[in-house]
């Protein structure tokens, strides 16, 4: 498996290990509503960015010791072709998102339901964006 | 529309070089091991400055490494 591959499978991993759970928490409505800044809310998500940050840092530690060649090999055509590919995908997941967020959501919506929103759409882009070099990838293995 | 697919000798070639490996083939083009196997099967092409590359270290014409197959009907 490709360097560049295992890397985004590590990144899918940690978001769904640390959003997942964000997420589920926050549209299950465990916080109630309360006026801005709502320190608890923000807390669990520094909380869950930090724990993702950990991940993602042990993660490339290891994997950069596991295969030191080829950490650092620079990427190939094709490993700029996939990432220019899932980039743009992921582009258009997020545009959309914001458009959503930013345009339609302020008629309806205030506060954090917007801000958790607009980071489920960040989100959301970034499975897209890694979701696509693993789906490329694996289809060229 | 010409409706076709690209093929390749690759695995031919490098055969015929003393068993090159994919990753040596790879390290002289600037190209990683996966790449080369991906070319190989065929489930990715290359780029015409990499296809060019392969043929030159084989020290053969792009044509000998690379064909275009017409499929049939066409």
């Amino acid at each position: 498996m490709p360097y560049r591959e295992k890397f985004s499978w590590l990144s899918l991993a940690a978001m769904v290990v640390t959003y997942v759970p964000y997420f589920a928490i926050v549209f299950a409505g465990y916080f109630p509503v309360r006026p801005l800044p709502d320190l608890r809310q923000l807390s669990l998500f520094a909380l869950v960015s930090i724990v993702r940050v950990l991940i993602l840092g042990i993660g490339y530690l290891y994997l950069r010791l596991g295969s030191p060649q080829e950490a650092r090999t620079p990427p190939d055509e094709r490993d700029l072709a996939i990432k220019s590919h899932s980039m743009s995908s992921a582009y258009y997941v997020l545009i959309s998102g914001m458009i959503y967020v930013g345009c339609f959501m302020p008629f309806t919506s205030a506060g954090w339901t917007i801000v958790n929103a607009a980071l489920f759409m960040i989100v959301t882009a970034e499975v897209v964006r890694e979701g696509v070099v693993v789906f490329c990838y694996r289809r060229q293995a | 529309m010409m409706e076709g697919a690209i093929s390749n000798r690759i695995r031919m070639l490098r055969f015929h070089n003393g068993e090159m490996s994919q990753a040596e083939l790879g390290q002289r083009i600037g190209l990683t091991r996966q790449t080369i196997a991906a070319i190989e099967a065929g489930k990715y092409s290359p780029t015409l400055e990499a296809a060019f590359r392969i043929a030159q270290v084989f020290n053969v014409p792009l044509g000998e490494v690379f064909q275009w197959e017409v499929r049939d009907g066409q």
